[in-house]
């Protein structure tokens, strides 16, 4: 039994699937994993990521089972789940082997790499849908935004992706806490990730604009005249918007 | 990373220093976009300044001839900036020119333009913007739609804003309805009186007016902190249907123009406004919509004096056509401007006239096939006035009701069924305890059990606890193998629901009896349902609809309006 060890992203494990081909390894004897723990009588190798070949591997994906698919596979890649590299590559060496058109791969849940693949892709998914609505911007000085969360899964990206379509004129980052990771983007620009702590404090130095704290009790307003009392239901107010949300939210959280 | 953060710095230093070399470089210069930013920098205290300083008093009795109209219609509520710079702003040549013709034209133009009376001018003196908010907030609750949704638009790079097709939803009120729009009305000095309205004539309550600049800045402050997916903008009767539709229009034209927001917008069209005004801030807009405000005619004439439903029907036909026209013009011309991509809706109050579930499933029926509307949205009558035409609702609004006629409504959109079937002059209201599919179900047994590999797609649908994508999903995977209740299962059919229903290879799944009163004692057990209430409603209730998560995807705007029961 072999297993290939590569970095936890979406690129480290392409990696890993390119040289598990390029090995003529037996895929259902192979493992891919992105954990440091050790199975018994596995010959390890560690697999150093490589873009080219991920890129590869990423096209390929992306060619044979269509954008949709191909995303599927990387959202489940952001689980924080050790088993999901498994499930990635046993789905791809399933998808490839029965040839799946664009847009099926995930159809064939007879097979628990598969299911396993769509479940944690669908966990994913909708932490990133959750970001996209609860996520909220405080303006600090000069009009930059700044936001912050704590999802399971590292989904930054994905929120980058969407609100850099959305605010291509402004400087905003959002701040990933549990991971330690930003995105960036300054306004007209491309965006990236950093993990730089200087950077971080220097946003920690800009104060909010004199005008945020004006907008949030606007809001915080908005929401209390919006609601119906005679149709008050706190139980479903909770259970649409997660209490590990409403933190972060202004509109919930105390105020500071 | 280090080199980024500098540049982000330096960036911020020039904006500060010289906003306009920074919108020079962007490509974005001109007047408009420097004073919107400028604006934007001073921040709230602006937002209280005197309309008369706005440049509203400008308007007031000078316009001479329909050019200066136009211009003055596009950039009305300035803050005192050149109109070459505004004009060069209004970089829409369609619209303008669609503005320019209409105003040469329609008698809306020249001795209409002072929009907002001394009354409303004095009144953005004194009052203040939360003041107003609040008001024009706690007036526009009782409108139900919130959805944004039925538009895919990518951002453009320069606007601010884009466009998800399923609506996001981005936060939630303490009666478990969706925050998705900051839903307000324009003003609430309305000079109707409809019995139902807090807003009437002949009510006394707090005032407000937004000036267009208002409602624009706090749509672009809302959105860019991620509260709000966009405006939804009502408003009362402002002392004509003409001047409501023009204010409506110019602050439309205003947030896309000048504010540049590429963001989702729902406004109303005011019955008995100009069509061309009507017109023109359908281009401007993703979703609009006329209320029915009630079912029925007689309805209308006993508890909204001021409304005709023919006023009504009328916007409502000509949206339909404009959007039948667009789509023409669309497939042609590919960079036609869309007129109300999103589509029309409606709503009406339930339960504050007399009329049979019945009755208002027939008319959404036909304002589905006749109007081509997108959704029809109900509302469960809240009693804000105290008058004799008004039922007394002691249960509170008829939440349960509403929550039936959305489930329903549902059937007649993806399901295939019609109102006639489901309801009659003898069986006029829902069952309380079943849902609408289940309840005809159990009244046509005949047709029952069938046969899941077998049965044709029309008549999967119409198994309790086997949705739009399980349907889809059975018929694709019995081609290939004989379905067992083990692989319904996975393919998300609720069985639980639809053991009664169906047969697998020729077999019940346990030995049930095909008996009205049996099946209904089932499917109503107490332990398998989650009760109605003021409280605690949660997606079980979506009997319908929760065959799993195969089920047909509805947008999450609709998705927590099933669980309000308000979808
Ligand atoms: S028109 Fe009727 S429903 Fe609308 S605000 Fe005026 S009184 Fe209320």
């Amino acid at each position: 039994m072999r297993v290939y060890q590569c970095e936890d992203s979406l690129e480290g494990v392409c990696t890993a699937i390119y040289r598990a081909y390029e090995d003529h390894a037996e895929h259902r004897d192979t493992w891919i994993r992105v954990d440091k723990e050790l199975m018994l009588f596995g010959e390890y190798i560690p697999v150093e990521t490589d873009l080219e070949r991920a890129e590869k591997v990423m096209r390929t994906l992306r060619r044979r089972f269509g954008q949709e698919d191909y995303e599927s596979l990387g959202l489940a890649l952001t689980t924080p789940v050790p088993e999901k590299a498994q499930a990635v590559y046993q789905t791809v060496a399933y998808g490839l082997r029965a040839a799946l058109p664009p847009g099926h791969l995930l159809d064939h849940q007879t097979d628990q790499y598969v299911l396993q693949t769509f479940q944690l892709a669908k966990k994913a998914g909708r932490e990133y849908g959750q970001l996209r609505e609860f996520l909220r911007f405080r303006e600090l000085d000069r009009g930059i935004l700044y936001a912050e969360n704590a999802p399971k899964c590292n989904v930054l990206p994905y929120v980058m992706v969407h609100f850099a379509d959305r605010f291509p004129q402004e400087d905003f980052a959002v701040r990933d806490i549990g991971r330690g990771l930003m995105g960036v983007h300054p306004a007209g620009g491309e965006w990236y990730l950093t993990d730089s702590e200087q950077l971080l404090r220097a946003l920690r130095q800009v104060g909010y604009s004199a005008r945020e704290m004006a907008y949030e009790e606007l809001f915080r307003y908005f929401c209390h005249k919006i609601a119906i009392k005679e149709r008050r239901n706190i139980g479903l107010q909770n259970q649409m918007m997660p209490k590990r949300f409403q933190k972060y939210t202004i509109e919930f959280a105390k105020k500071t | 990373m280090e080199m980024s953060w500098a540049f982000m710095e330096k960036e911020n230093r020039l904006r500060r220093e010289n906003g306009l070399e920074r919108e020079n470089r962007l490509g974005r210069e001109n007047g408009l976009e420097r004073e919107n930013r400028l604006e934007r920098e001073n921040g709230l205290e602006r937002e209280n300044r005197p309309e008369r300083e706005n440049g509203l008093e400008r308007e007031s009795g000078l316009i001479k001839n329909s050019r200066l109209a136009k211009e003055q219609l596009c950039v009305v509520n300035t803050t005192g900036s050149s109109l070459d710079g505004m004009a060069s702003g209004t970089n829409s040549p369609a619209i303008t020119d669609r503005a320019e013709k209409i105003f040469s034209t329609a008698d809306v133009s020249a001795q209409n333009m002072d929009i907002l009376p001394a009354r409303a001018a004095q009144g953005g003196n004194t009052m203040g913007l939360m003041e107003k908010l609040g008001i024009l907030t706690d007036s526009a609750k009782y409108d139900v739609a919130c959805t944004s949704s039925g538009v895919e638009r990518k951002g453009n790079g320069r606007d601010l804003g884009n466009c998800v097709k399923e609506g996001i939803c981005h936060s939630f009120s303490s009666d478990g309805r969706c925050i998705s729009l900051l839903k307000i009305l324009m003003t609430n000095e309305c000079v109707y009186d409809c019995k139902y309205c807090v807003n009437r004539k002949s009510n006394d309550v707090p005032r407000a007016t937004f000036t267009p600049d208002e409602v624009c800045k706090l749509t672009i402050e809302f959105y860019r902190r991620n509260y709000i997916e966009g405006l939804f903008l009502s408003s009362g009767i402002f002392e004509s249907p003409t001047r409501t539709m023009e204010l409506i229009y110019r602050t439309l034209y205003l947030l896309r123009n000048r504010y540049r927001f590429n963001g989702y917008v729902h406004v109303k069209a005011i019955p008995g406004a100009p069509p061309e005004l009507i017109q023109m801030t359908g281009f401007l807009a993703d979703r609009m919509s006329v209320n029915l405000e009630l079912p029925t005619a007689e309805g209308l004439r006993e508890l909204a004096p001021n409304k005709h439903r023919r006023n009504i029907l009328t916007p409502m036909r000509q949206i339909q056509n404009g959007i039948k026209v667009n789509q023409h013009d669309l497939t042609v011309y590919r960079h036609a401007p869309k007129f109300v991509a999103g589509g029309q809706s409606t709503q009406m109050i339930i339960g504050a006239t007399g009329e049979s579930d019945y009755q208002i499933l027939n008319v959404a029926e036909s304002l589905y096939q006749r109007f081509d509307l997108k959704r029809v949205f109900y509302s469960a009558f809240v009693k804000v006035n105290e008058d004799k035409a008004l039922p007394a609702l002691p249960g509170g609004p008829p939440l349960k009701r509403e929550h039936r006629l959305y489930q329903a409504d549902w059937l007649l959109r993806f399901y295939g069924f019609q109102a006639q079937e489901l309801l009659d002059e003898k069986r006029p209201f829902f069952n309380v305890l079943l849902d609408p599919k289940e309840d005809w179900a159990v009244r046509h047994l005949e047709q029952f059990p069938v046969e899941v590999n077998r049965a044709s797609y029309e008549l999967l649908l119409r198994v309790p606890g086997i949705g739009v994508r399980s349907a889809q999903r059975i018929v694709a995977a019995r081609r290939s193998a004989r379905l067992r209740f083990e692989d319904l299962k996975r393919i998300g059919v609720v069985l639980k629901r639809a053991l009664y229903f169906i047969t697998c290879g020729g077999r019940m799944m346990y030995p049930t009896r095909l008996e009205e009163d049996y099946i209904v004692r089932n499917l109503t057990s107490e332990k398998d349902r989650v009760q109605f209430g003021s409280d605690g409603m949660s997606y079980r209730q979506m009997s319908l609809f929760d065959d799993g998560q195969y089920n047909i995807k509805p947008d999450p705007g609709d998705v927590c309006r099933v669980v309000t029961g308000q979808m």
